[in-house]
């Protein structure tokens, strides 16, 4: 572990002026929780920044409003605040489930909404000391020219380990975006390239102002994980399901998995699962869909094949258990 | 609480702990707790090879940066260290090898830590790349190239022996089954990183050395042996210690350098390791295999063993020949066996040094025996508990490798759990998916041959009484956290009959307290016990004696009632502070000694080269029973509960040995389930805690402790070992709760859920191939 | 670069100059000299570090020393006073929560943040609220003994 390298601590209290010092310091680093980013910066990850612009004092990026349609939740918010946020509670059970399922409680009262969903990808030849990394001559992902997981890979497999992504994908989550230009929206799945080393498909100066979910009527949604310990450890596999029954059919399906891709994969040709029961046949189709769509790359300690099943089991049992109505029950 | 109204510090009780107050205020100051504003940082520059020849390792730009005080290399010490005086092959910085990744090659004292860091960057080093070797079999293959000329083959240490008639044995057997085991290496995690501080007085040439030790008289041994200094030259100070569990059971390159640096600076360095330098430095338990044999009789009597074991000891020898030793020697000693064939071998490996963890040798072949155990059982149709009482020892008696067993408390162990946990009435019965397992260990109370072997006695305590009534009981016995010094004091009150806060305890510093080994193999209770039993009954002669001259009567007419003396006949009598006056009246303060050694008797025999290691003044005993639920989809392992009894012979502080038998049964819970280190050509991909799994308060289970007592005549009050016994049964246990549960017996720890789909599914293989192959013979 | 940092700490307030990448666990142990605070693992893995920060347990070895200012921290040194442990104190002294010690203040103030919110908590709420630190002596058993000796829960009451 190397000491911090030496940066200034900027706390802007408005969104422009965060947006001004981030225009200031094109070498400038977010501060949410710090739970990941302090950890990568004593470990010598990353070119040493200027400054880390502190997101913790805007009002506006610490607030959750809404109702029970729509949700908006500024990117500072804290995990255990939403967690424990009554609204989201009663409406939105799948995100309630998601964010207290982070790490374990001291990290949640730190980890903040914004930096869990543009939680840096990981991997285990990544999130290493710089001794490590340089007696392994570094990455591809980062200060290398070599993915030790796919030697002969152009692209980083770093896998995307956040809890709130799914979740919140499958409740259509928009991020609200601020840049050069202003606000702007775009939907969650477009916060996120396909490339485990640049990761996110923002600008260089833009950040992550707030998000928002929704929950259609009808909707029911769930998020469960899988670790080997129960507490601290990022997932090995997380699982969002929301779906909506239409009589004895399967009427909606969406589903996002985090932990196994670089991206936070929201699960493409549901549609088509869509219209009839749910059974044996059907979730054998659903199987190959989720083999298809997420990868089982060596990227953890535990094995991506592991992380792949265990991903498929939890999808199952979600789907099974939200249309059978004896899990969360309905969003509203 | 206890009984009792206030703590009364009496044997049997349930008496907290003497230095829990500051540990629960923040005041208990650890090695890096002792901020000197004066002192320089040190780091240390570790290997980024695995194995190499050091070509060149330039200090003269690092050693030019402003702010840097010393500089030091391998250059600085050709003096070998090591546990063993038979196997000192490790330097505190490397010399013309290095030989895994992470050694350290090079250390700095600098003003501040930055300089520290910036001076590391500046030295030039190559490494020309020698063939490296990461597991055993890689190691011991023939055209390997030898780690240490003195170690050909990279062999440490093979161990062959047979005792009894093993062939005669398994020929009278009614079943013989042979298996192959394997346990992934798993390291201490003691929560407090390495780190040292080291003070030279350049003008008195004299060293003073805090350090996060087990072992401060080896510590001050290797320090003499590695700086050529005269040891009176030298003082070791063990403070508050968080945690050993082996890893620090010997010298580490840690304090040697730090010693080193404050040489050559001249002054004082502090040198906090990182908690992956913490993991490189390692000493845990060493990843291996175990093939094992048993014939056994129709009624479960074991009739023969046969065990094959090999370990990766990784780049140094440390403790490997006892590691090695200990894992024979310890199939003996705690069921009936007169047969046994072992072939124990440790191979020298590019990975850190393994070394002494918890349990020392005996975990991972009694989690193989254990589990074997149980799968010939189902196949005889017998119970497992069974199938231990058919074994069951008969104490006194000497086992077919010389060791003694004077007291044995497994019976009664058995008979606990099984109704603590409702096992007949359960097993079998939970359903698919839930399951009971059971198993047995043992643990020795202190090797019975310590590795420096001087003639001294096994321990020595001093307990001094002044003007004040004060006693003073002087230790060199490190508290590590075990609750060492609050057993000894309660030994001492109990003896003299005052009360327990009448005695204070000073421990492991080498200037004021006694030469002790240290806290390992858990010999303290035991050992150091005896010796305080001795010392204070020592002072209470001392203080009969007085009490006769100032009441004019014989010693042995004295009666003494707690702190007060009378002679038979006298009503009023002194009291204490009566006494101690009249008691220094001859020769002022009243310092005391009691000594203990080892009985002849329990310090083995020669069966075998080696065969003293396992020998022991009294062995622990221990059953339990876990409860799991498996998810069979997922793979996933909870255990729900635990229930273990352990023979300690007489629980001096009942609410301590509660607390060390809940942490052994917990830290083999973690081997069990979770915990394994891993390297990537050498470099760890797991030293750090998010990576290296240790259970967290999540996924623990309640594990409810019986205390068993079978009063060893040589333990003090009876007392044996608490701290280790109760570790190695979990491993088997919960692999034999899978089977009950799922019907799977896993062979390869830990079980985490991959290692779990991944038996399943060669077990549904297996299932398809033998179904197909019985279809095809019908038709 | 050094700013005048503010804040108030063990109930007393304090200015000092800090540098911007100092760590609230550095600022603790080595500008302040209160080494009860522990540094066990590389960065938010363990939870030997956690101090109240307004009431609620954070992990001071990721938090800047600086992005504290203003807030209200508390130490295991700030707990009982005048001679007198702290319940939570108490209750990790009697049951023996505390093996080595290492682990003892960050669990300690882990479970003083949720005594203080919940003063009466389950086994459930115990773990939830403990599960960011490790402990490496006890199994954890006597832990949630200790918690609920302080909390005064009946159960933890007889011996062990």
């Amino acid at each position: 572990m190397e000491l911090l390298p030496p940066f200034e601590l900027l706390r802007p209290t408005t969104v422009e002026q965060a947006l001004a010092w981030r225009l200031e310091n094109p070498n400038s680093r977010l501060l949410g929780g710090g739970t990941d980013l302090i950890v990568n910066l004593r470990r010598g990850i990353g070119e040493a920044p200027q400054a880390l612009i502190d997101l913790n004092q805007i009002d506006e990026m610490t607030v959750i409003a809404g109702d029970g349609a729509a949700l908006r939740i500024g990117a500072s918010v804290k995990l255990a605040a939403l967690a424990a946020h009554p609204l989201v509670r009663a409406h939105y059970p799948g995100l309630a489930q998601a964010a207290a399922s982070v790490a374990a409680a001291t990290q949640r009262n730190m980890a903040t909404v914004g930096g869990n969903l543009c939680l840096d990808t990981r991997c285990i030849f990544y999130n290493q000391s710089e001794w490590w990394r340089a007696s392994n001559d570094y990455c591809l992902k980062y200060g290398g020219s070599k993915c030790h997981v796919a030697p002969k890979s152009k692209v980083c497999y770093a896998t995307f380990s956040g809890d709130l992504a799914p979740a919140l994908l499958v409740l259509e989550g928009e991020v609200e975006i601020i840049g050069r230009g202003g606000r702007r929206t775009a939907p969650l799945a477009e916060l996120y390239s396909r490339d485990g080393r640049d990761y996110l498909s923002l600008a260089r100066e833009e950040f992550v102002c707030s998000v928002t979910a929704r929950a259609a009527p009808g909707l029911r949604a769930a998020y469960d994980k899988i670790r080997v310990r129960r507490a601290i450890e990022f997932p090995l596999a997380g699982v969002a399901v929301a779906l909506a029954r239409d009589g004895d059919k399967l009427g909606a399906l969406r589903v996002a998995v985090t932990g196994t891709n670089p991206w936070p994969v929201l699960l493409e040709e549901t549609a088509a699962l869509c219209g009839g029961g749910v059974d044996e046949a059907l979730l054998q189709r659903f199987d190959a869909l989720l083999k298809a769509q997420l990868m089982a790359m060596k990227t953890t300690f535990t094995s991506g094949h592991y992380r792949r099943r265990a991903a498929t089991v939890l999808a199952r049992r979600l789907v099974r258990r939200l249309f059978d109505g004896g899990y969360m029950g309905e969003t509203r | 609480m206890s009984d009792a109204p206030a703590p009364s510090g009496a044997i049997g009780a349930y008496v907290p702990l003497l230095d829990g107050p500051e540990k629960v205020t923040g005041a208990a100051k650890y090695t890096a707790d002792f901020l000197a504003p004066d002192a320089l940082c040190g780091r240390i520059l570790r290997s980024p090879s695995s194995h190499a020849e050091i070509v060149k390792l330039d200090v003269a730009a690092a050693r030019r940066l402003p702010g840097v005080k010393a500089v030091v290399t391998g250059a600085d010490c050709a003096t070998p260290f090591g546990v063993l005086p038979i196997a000192m092959n490790e330097f505190p910085l490397a010399r013309e090898r290095v030989r895994y990744r992470g050694e350290p090659l090079a250390a700095v004292a600098a003003l501040d830590e930055a300089t520290a860091v910036r001076a590391l960057g500046l030295i030039e080093l190559e490494l020309k790349a020698l063939p490296a070797y990461y597991t055993a079999d890689e190691a011991r293959a023939p055209e390997a190239t030898d780690l240490h000329a003195e170690r050909p083959g990279n062999i440490e240490r093979d161990v062959v022996y047979e005792l009894g008639q093993v062939e005669r044995g398994f020929a009278k057997a009614a079943l013989v089954r042979e298996a192959s085991y394997r346990c992934a290496e798993v390291y201490q995690v003691q929560t407090e990183t390495h780190a040292a501080l080291a003070d030279y007085d350049a003008l008195r040439d004299r060293l003073a050395v805090h350090c996060t030790t087990q072992v401060p008289f080896y510590v001050h041994l290797m320090l003499a042996r590695c700086l050529a200094m005269d040891k009176a030259r030298i003082r070791v100070i063990k403070p508050h210690i968080g945690g050993g569990f082996g890893a620090r059971t010997e010298t580490l390159n840690v304090e040697l350098i730090c010693a080193l640096l404050a040489r050559a600076a001249g002054g004082k360095v502090r040198l906090v390791t990182s908690r992956e330098e913490t993991f490189i430095t390692h000493r845990g338990r060493p990843e291996q295999a175990v093939t094992l044999k048993i014939g056994m009789a129709k009624d479960g009597r074991v009739l023969a063993v046969d065990c094959e074991t090999v370990q990766r000891g990784g780049a140094y020898s440390g403790y490997g020949i006892v590691t090695i030793l200990y894992a024979g020697s310890l199939l003996n000693a705690i069921y009936a066996i007169d047969n046994v064939r072992y072939h124990g071998t440790r191979v020298l490996t590019n990975t850190p040094p393994c070394g002494a963890m918890r349990g020392h040798g005996t975990v991972n072949v009694r989690f193989a025996f254990e589990a074997l155990l149980d799968t010939m059982a189902a196949e005889l149709g017998l119970d497992p508990f069974a199938v231990r009482r058919a074994n069951l020892l008969r104490a006194p008696t000497r086992t077919a490798n010389d060791l003694l067993v004077n007291s044995y408390g497994l019976p009664e162990c058995l008979d606990r759990v099984e109704q603590a946990s409702g096992w007949q009435a359960r097993k079998r019965k939970l359903g698919q998916g839930r399951g009971l397992g059971m198993a047995c260990s043992h643990y020795v109370s202190g090797a019975s041959k310590p590795v420096h072997w001087t003639g001294e006695p096994h321990a020595t305590v001093n307990l001094k009484l002044d003007f004040d009534g004060s006693i003073v009981l002087l230790t060199g016995a490190p508290e590590i956290g075990q609750g060492s010094s609050t057993v000894l004091a309660q030994i001492a009150a109990e003896v003299l009959g005052v009360a327990l806060a009448r005695i204070r305890v000073v421990a492991g510093d080498s200037e004021l307290t006694p030469k002790d080994n240290g806290a390992y193999s858990s010999r303290v209770t035991v050992m150091v016990g005896n010796a305080t039993v001795a010392a204070a009954e020592n002072l209470k002669r001392r203080l009969a004696a007085a009490a006769a001259r100032a009441l004019d009567c014989a010693p042995e007419d004295i009666e003494i009632e707690g702190e007060t003396f009378r002679a038979s006949s006298q009503d009023q009598g002194l009291d204490f502070d009566e006494v101690v006056t009249a008691a220094l009246k001859e020769a002022g303060t009243i310092t005391v000694s009691g000594n203990y050694s080892t009985p002849p008797e329990a310090q083995g025999g020669k069966a075998y080269r080696g065969a003293t290691v396992g020998s022991t003044v009294a062995f622990s005993y221990a059953a339990q029973v876990v409860e799991v639920s498996v998810d069979e989809e997922t793979g996933q392992v909870t255990v729900e509960k635990v229930w273990v009894a352990h023979d300690c012979g007489k629980a001096l502080n009942r609410l301590a040995v509660e607390g060390q038998v809940q942490g052994s049964v917990w830290m083999g819970m973690g081997q069990a389930l979770s915990e394994e280190t891993g390297y990537f050509q050498g470099l760890p991909l797991a030293a750090n805690m998010l990576d290296y799994r240790v259970p967290t308060i999540a996924e623990s289970p309640p594990i409810e402790v019986q205390i068993v007592e079978s009063n060893d005549p040589l333990g003090p009050f009876g007392a044996k070992e608490a701290g280790e016994g109760s570790l190695a049964g979990f491993l088997p246990a919960l692999a034999n709760a899978v089977v009950d549960a799922i019907g799977l017996r896993v062979t390869e720890l830990p079980l985490t859920p991959d290692r779990v789909l991944r038996a399943l599914d060669r077990q549904r293989r297996a299932r398809e191939r033998e179904a197909a192959r019985a279809a095809r013979q019908k038709t | 670069m050094s700013k005048l940092l503010t804040l108030t700490l063990n109930g007393r307030e304090r200015v000092d100059a800090v540098a911007d990448n100092v760590l609230l666990l550095d600022y603790l142990r080595e500008v302040v000299g209160l080494t009860g605070t522990k540094t066990c693992c590389d960065g938010g893995e363990c939870g030997a570090c956690t101090v109240l920060a307004d009431d609620e347990p954070v992990l001071a070895c990721l938090c800047l020393a600086n992005a504290c200012a203003g807030r209200r921290i508390e130490t295991v040194e700030a707990l009982g006073e005048s001679g007198r442990l702290a319940p939570i104190q108490q209750g990790f002294h009697e049951k023996l929560g505390a093996q080595c010690g290492f682990c003892t203040p960050g669990l300690i103030m882990a479970a003083e943040g949720l005594l203080r919110r919940n003063p009466r908590p389950n086994e459930d709420e115990i773990r939830a609220a403990l599960s960011s630190n490790i402990c490496r002596c006890t199994g954890y058993v006597k832990i949630i003994e200790a918690v609920q000796w302080a909390a005064g829960l009946g159960a933890a009451e007889k011996p062990s």
